[in-house]
């Protein structure tokens, strides 16, 4: 191996160009370790071998190697030797003094701070790090969404740094409504992470320029977050996102992939969950080594608290890491989360055991970090140039009852434990005075339990052991080792002497040899190793069989869904909701998702369809619900009044059960709606019901976009105390989304002035991309739909005078109680209306709600639908439907058009859905008696042609699923390991929300994540 | 004359335009309808006669009296009044609106609070809510842990003493959470969750004791005028309920919590109805052998747990009649749910759609909530002696688009109009002078 020059280690150009303070220190620095087994890199070792240390780098290695005359060797006949182990994550707190002089405006972005600044490792940690044979950390900072730059230290008592900068640390950090600063929400997080990547590529663009052309440009500040940022995006340096559950990792990548950025990501064990979506981008994975805990489940009461999934996560949870390096992705270990620290290598264990080849275990302590910081010429293998990192153990590593005896870092040696483990239990052969007897140790069988904590099952060992002379066995106690020290007492009748005898010795591998006395005399004894005392076998562990669903948890799906090329009903009443109204006996067919044809009788050839019996059936199209918080992890970014830069889209949670339960009632289409707690809220995201599939696979792809506004009472706050955001009034809510407009106004006639003058493009900086005005000028534009939460007269008619100002035309008000009052407006305006069936007197802007509503303003031209914003209601559209009918006798073809294609039509989708005509998708629903009666139910759901629900399967799977959880739970009560591990916080219990405009992150399925 | 009534709606604010009905002066015949008895069978072109408020009798054919009015309802329904079990009528009116709520007292102890006493009779929850036939209420109070004593209201009266048919109906107690958080690092250690929740226990119990007390000493044949037990209302008000077992009803809904709150009756010798059940599907076998009943929160939920099937909710009614747990549905007041108990009857159809028979439903929300809130005498049913408090209508009791046509209470004729149908036709009114509307 040639050595390479340019690698010159940093801490010897300090040690060269720091002063000496007292004097002179230069302890010799070469060393040759003998005879050990090395582990040169993960896969290849040597047995009996040496390596040679000079000046804190690795001079040689190899089995015949001649050492160097000047080098001292020292015989490591039966160790092992690693390279030094690297811990993926360290965090380090900052210090709350030191704030950077040029902060970003967002207190929690300080993308430019350095975690080494502030670092301090107490000294039991430190210690309890490098037993673990740890000689490196990747040291974090914690605090803020971009928390700054991490770097690679050296656990040497100077923590010294090979590399700085290995990466930008991000946390999607939400805080909830006590937090009054933007963003506070997950939404509002992924917004300003985004906008900030954004903002540090148009600063580096436009410092560029500036640089070029001063006098022509405004100068912008030095600005170091975006200047650091700017340099990881466009460096492809590392960029490190937190993860708290498998969205977490899907949200990550998703930005990672719309930037560009080298992906690693802090892992949360919930990856098995969604492997296939995240080896897209193969990220580097860092894995805190803990698992779950047992979930409780001895009172079958308390038992219900845990959902099917989480019992199965504590199952498959350590096979996680297997199957992340099964599909090709590289990953390094950390004992960050463990609070105690000897859990990491019983851990490591586990996972060998469970399949993990114990080569690849070494890689992920070793060269995978290495390499992933790019300094995998200087650590992670034993070489000729690489540090001198070294750990010494005395047996195999990844056998958790060998032991790190010590740790070579930059060449220096660092006490860990004695080299030979004191190992008394096993028989002995006394000699006293030339005479033998039989000494022997062994563990109590006397376990009792540990007093600190009561909970803990933790038992607690003690040795005990007898000495047999002639007639007579003489016990022996107080039996205390340390280092190689051994002291106990025995009762002297052995000996035929009076009263106890204290024994003290030096203990060696296989001997003792030392001295007793009875308080006076001393004489000496000496006792050789007979035979070893056995430990116990470990039972392995074996991998889990559990099978996983997607999404995992209950109803999830476990094997293809029936997606038929074609499907032929046969004599069925179709409900069509297009002009052909209601057909009774007719047959329709469906090809490859779409509808094929609709006609009173259509043959196609044996076996080519799927044939259903329509005979007293109904088929309706897939139900749309024009107004849903479902399948969402946050609903509102409320720190602000105007949030346009958010999206639903960035955080759909395809596990939602609720996507199960609502296809149960014939559910196909939502439209999931930001919250209504800001005048200008985020971007909604319109989603067919694609149970099982990703969260980007939900959404309805040719649905165009659209926005979240929202007026009157929960925009200017009024029903919570102490807030003093503006508005307060509605005076100022019309204010808010005027001035917001103009804005955007301003923003696209600066942009379109710079893109049309092709000199200033060269020499002008570039406009910079602000997400907020974006969304606003594209609603002005008419390419977003404006979706608004209202419900006086007053509010519906300002916001239709706002978009007749500005141009554009409302797409839907939504609620809209008091719609009936100005339905010739709404009508004239063009607005649909989504609204509720019969919902009044919860607050004071709904006392004049009536449930004539929306039979009113459809008798009024207006385009009208009904909505649930209800996760419970949303599975009973139908019935809702027809309460059109019961309040202002609405005609019942048009009473179900208020679930179908009216609202298909709000969301300008109904060239795709929305009613059962040729062309159309193949999203539809099968009932077994009239649709809009509450006694007829949904026998199956279709969407583009796939059967996501039915029946008959709902029913295997609510078997499949009680026997899983019965299973998991005999699983449990039976296991035998230690139960030790991260608690599980139980969340099988999903209350129902009721209009839940309102909803904070911490109120939604999968809080225990965003928190 | 519309005009009239319009400038009425906004004169008063929170108050119904509606007016009380009149005493009921002239028997009344309804000739040829079909009785939906509850307790019988479904009569058909049957004969129904009413007099000073009470059913008087019921046949094939009745010859009137000449005093009598009769009125033909041949092809027409006769429903006894639905009754909701468990509400904060009359004791809200606008949820959001702290000004308008009445139900909430504050402190965890007060037994001796009293719904009907702020039964507002002018509120517009009413006239509403009975527009589709739920003619009888219990109002209680919701807050705390003993939360107060709730009244059976009729819905209609000039006071709160007119509408009162029963007080107290029940004392309201609502059980403490037993959902705790195990964790290591949970923010609260277990044992001090625990020790909350004994807590909470353990001052029922010295409530208990201390009820019974202070009826003894109160009793005790003691002369000495300084040892005279001296008056505490809280205490006094719990009386009836601790030592004459009137019916407690206690709020619960998690498994443990039913078990908990059963254990704690029967080691008290009390009477009680567990209220919401959420989970009482789970161990009916109790509320059987110990005889409690259980007013549903609820068909329309959506299940209390994620791996549960998912049409749960709508299938409990049926797995308590099949078990045989004595039930009643109603619905779980709180924002935003207090003006939703109009749409009692979709609770009752879910029900029968989902296992139960549409007898079952009715009787879940006539017959079976009168008994457990212990006015089964009086309504819940059309039988002779009872008050004449049903509604006739054009459809079978459980049909989606029903509208009462007519109501009784106590006999008397109750105004079926309300402050939505009031709206309603202003804005007909206008449209129709847009010339939009021809009707």
């Amino acid at each position: 191996m040639i050595r390479k020059p340019y690698l010159v280690v940093f801490s010897l150009l300090l040690a060269q160009t720091e002063p000496v303070k007292d004097i002179h220190v230069n302890p010799p620095r070469v060393w040759a370790l003998t005879n050990a087994m090395i582990h040169t890199e993960p896969g290849d070792s040597l047995k009996d071998a040496t390596v040679v240390i000079r000046d804190g780098r690795i001079d040689k290695v190899g089995r015949y190697i001649k050492i160097p005359l000047d080098a001292y060797e020292i015989d490591l006949e039966g160790a092992h030797i690693y390279p030094g182990f690297i811990d993926g994550w360290f965090e380090v707190k900052k210090d709350e003094k030191t704030i950077s002089p040029d902060e970003h405006w967002n207190k929690k972005i300080k993308a430019d701070y350095r975690a080494k600044d502030d670092l301090k490792i107490k000294e039991k940690e430190l210690k309890a790090l490098r037993a673990l044979g740890l000689t490196a950390v990747h040291i974090v900072p914690e605090e803020g969404i971009f928390k700054g730059k991490s770097d690679l230290v050296i656990l040497d008592d100077d923590f010294t740094s090979y590399k700085k900068d290995v990466a930008q640390i991000i946390e999607f950090k939400t805080t909830g409504w006590s937090d009054r600063s933007y963003p506070n929400s997950l939404l509002g997080v992924i917004a300003v992470i985004r906008q900030t990547l954004l903002d540090a590529n148009w600063y580096q663009k436009s410092t560029q320029i500036i640089e070029k052309y001063p006098e022509q440009n405004k100068l912008i500040p030095f600005h170091p977050s975006l200047s650091q940022l700017a340099d990881f995006q466009l460096n492809r340096k590392p960029m490190l996102f937190m993860t708290k559950e498998e969205h977490g990792a899907l949200r990550a990548l998703r930005i990672i992939d719309e930037f560009n950025l080298a992906p690693w990501l802090l892992g949360s064990g919930y990856e098995y969950r969604r492997l296939n979506e995240i080896v897209e981008l193969n990220p580097f994975i860092i894995f805190p080594l803990e698992f779950p805990s047992k979930p409780k489940v001895k009172d079958p009461h308390i038992a219900l608290q845990y959902s099917t999934e989480q019992l199965k996560h504590w199952d498959m949870a350590p096979d996680n890491i297997n199957k992340v390096f099964e599909k090709g992705i590289r990953f390094s270990f950390t004992s960050a989360t463990l609070k105690n620290k000897k859990e990491f290598r019983k851990n490591l264990q586990k996972i060998i055991d469970r399949g993990l080849p114990k080569s690849v275990a070494l890689s992920a302590l070793t060269t995978y970090p290495a390499e992933a910081m790019g300094i995998e010429k200087i650590m992670g293998k034993i070489q000729p140039g690489y540090l001198a990192n070294l750990v010494v153990t005395d047996g195999d590593y990844f056998d958790n009852k060998s032991r790190v005896t010590s740790l070579w870092m930059n060449g220096k040696e660092y006490y860990v434990a004695n080299r030979y483990k004191t190992v008394l239990k096993g028989n002995w052969k006394l000699e006293i005075s030339g005479k033998s007897y039989e000494l022997s140790f062994k563990t109590s069988d006397n376990k009792k339990e540990s007093k600190k904590g009561n909970i803990s099952t933790h038992k607690k060992q003690k040795l005990i052991g007898v000495i047999q002379g002639k007639d007579l066995n003489a016990s022996v106690s107080e039996i205390e080792i340390y280092d190689s020290t051994i002291e106990f007492k025995a009762d002297g009748s052995f000996l035929s002497l009076e009263g106890m005898l204290a024994f003290k010795g030096q203990i060696s591998k296989d001997k003792i040899i030392g001295k007793f006395f009875d308080g006076s005399a001393q004489q000496s004894f000496k006792a050789k190793r007979e035979t070893k005392g056995k430990d116990k076998k470990r039972t392995k562990e074996l991998k889990s069989n559990t099978k996983l669903f997607y999404p995992e948890g209950s109803y999830g799906i476990g094997k293809d869904l029936l997606t038929p090329n074609a499907i032929l009903i046969d004599n069925a009443t179709i409900w069509t909701c297009g002009p052909k109204g209601i057909l009774q006996d007719w047959d329709i067919l469906f090809v490859n998702g779409k509808i094929d044809k609709i006609a009173p009788d259509i043959s196609v050839p044996l076996g080519s369809a799927l044939t259903i019996d329509g005979m007293g059936k109904h088929v309706t199209p897939g139900l749309i619900d024009c107004h849903s918080h479902s399948a969402a992890s946050s609903i509102n970014e409320g720190a602000q009044s105007v949030t346009a830069e958010v999206r639903i889209q960035d955080v759909l949670y395809s596990d939602d059960i609720n996507i199960y339960r609502q296809l149960g009632g014939g559910l196909t289409t939502a439209n999931i709606l930001h919250g209504s707690a800001n005048p200008i809220g985020g971007q909604n995201a319109v989603i067919k019901l694609r149970w099982g599939s990703a969260p980007d696979e939900l959404l309805f792809k040719n649905a165009p976009q659209g926005i979240k506004f929202a007026l009157g009472e929960n925009v200017k706050q009024a029903n919570w105390q102490g807030t003093g955001r503006y508005p307060q009034t509605r005076m100022g809510v019309e204010q808010v989304i005027r001035d917001a407009f103009r804005a955007a106004q301003d923003y696209r006639h600066v942009q379109k002035t710079y893109e049309r003058n092709s000199k200033a493009k060269k020499k002008n900086i570039p406009p910079r991309i602000d997400l907020e005005l974006e969304a606003l000028a594209e609603i002005l534009e008419g390419k977003r739909l404006l979706h608004c939460h209202s419900y006086r007269q007053d509010e519906i008619w300002m916001l239709t005078r706002i978009a007749e100002d500005f141009g554009f035309t409302i797409a839907t008000f939504q609620h809209v109680l008091e719609g009936y009052k100005v339905a010739e407006r709404l009508a004239e305006h063009g607005a649909g209306a989504s609204t509720f069936s019969d919902w009044w007197q919860y607050k004071y802007e709904v006392i004049d709600a009536i449930p004539y509503n929306g039979t009113m303003m459809a008798k009024n031209n207006v385009l009208v639908s009904f909505n649930s914003d209800d996760a419970e209601l949303a599975r009973r559209m139908n019935t809702e439907a027809a309460k059109a009918i019961k309040y202002g006798g609405l005609d019942e073809i048009e009473a179900l058009h208020f679930v179908t294609i009216n609202p298909a039509k709000q969301l300008k989708i109904d060239k795709w859905v929305g009613s059962l005509e040729e062309e159309k998708d193949a999203d539809f629903v099968i009932w077994d008696g009239p649709p809009l009666s509450i006694y007829s139910k949904v026998q199956e759901t279709w969407i583009d042609g796939t059967r996501y629900w039915s029946v008959d399967e709902n029913a295997q799977m609510e078997d499949r699923d009680k026997g899983l959880r019965e299973s998991l739970i005999k699983k449990i009560l039976n296991s035998t390991t230690p139960n030790t591990g991260k608690d599980i916080k139980p969340n099988s219990e999903t209350p129902n929300h009721g209009h839940n405009c309102d909803i904070i992150d911490s109120d939604l399925f999968g809080a225990e994540f965003v928190q | 004359m519309k005009k009239l009534i319009v400038a009425l709606i906004f004169s008063i604010m929170f108050g119904n335009n509606q007016i009380p009905g009149t005493e009921q002066k002239r028997p009344i015949l309804l000739r040829g309808g079909t009785l939906h008895t509850v307790t019988g069978d479904v009569l058909e072109e049957h004969d129904l006669l009413f007099a000073e408020g009470k059913i008087i009798t019921i046949d094939e054919q009745i010859q009137p009296s000449p005093e009598t009015d009769v009125l033909d309802i041949y092809g027409k329904h006769v429903i006894p009044g639905f009754i909701a079990g468990y509400t904060r009528i009359g004791l809200t009116e606008i949820s959001a609106v702290k000004q308008t709520n009445d139900h909430s007292e504050i402190g965890e102890i007060n037994p001796n609070v009293r719904a009907n006493v702020a039964y507002n009779p002018d509120s517009d929850l009413i006239p509403v809510t009975r527009s589709n036939g739920v003619l009888t209420v219990n109002s209680a109070p919701t807050s705390g842990r003993v939360a107060g004593q709730s009244s059976v209201m009729y819905m209609d009266g000039w006071t709160w003493e007119d509408a009162t048919l029963k007080h107290p109906s029940a004392l309201n107690l609502n059980w403490p959470s037993m959902r705790f958080d195990f964790r290591k690092d949970a923010k609260k250690k277990e044992k001090e969750q625990r020790e909350g929740y004994n807590k909470a226990i353990r001052e029922m119990e010295f409530l208990v004791r201390d009820v019974r007390a202070y009826h003894h000493r109160k009793n005790a044949k003691e002369r000495k005028a300084e040892h005279k037990q001296k008056s505490d209302l809280r205490l006094e008000s719990m009386i009836p309920f601790i030592v004459f077992k009137e019916p407690i009803h206690i709020k619960a809904n998690n498994v443990r919590q039913i078990e908990a709150a059963v254990k704690w009756s029967t080691k008290h010798d009390l009477n009680i109805v567990i209220v919401g059940g959420g989970d009482a599907w789970r161990i009916p076998e109790i509320l059987v052998e110990k005889n409690i009943p259980v007013i549903l929160l609820g068909v329309q939920n959506t299940p209390r747990r994620r791996f549960e099937p998912i049409h749960t909710p709508y299938k409990v009614p049926a797995i308590l009649q099949k078990s045989g747990v004595h039930f009643c549905i109603s619905l779980d007041p709180g924002y935003p749910m207090d003006g939703h108990v109009r749409t009692l009857p979709d609770e009752a159809m879910r029900a029968a759609s989902w296992g139960l028979t549409k007898d079952q439903a009715l009787r879940a929300i006539t017959l079976s909530a009168a008994e457990i809130l212990g006015v089964d005498e009086r309504i819940g049913s059309l039988d002779l002696g009872k008050d004449a408090t049903f509604f006739i209508s054009d459809n079978e009791p459980l049909t989606q688009s029903n509208h009462p046509t007519k109501a009784f209470i106590q006999g008397k004729e109750i105004d079926l109009s309300d402050r939505q149908k009031d709206l309603w036709e202003k804005y007909k009114e206008k449209y129709r002078r847009l010339g939009k509307l021809s009707e």
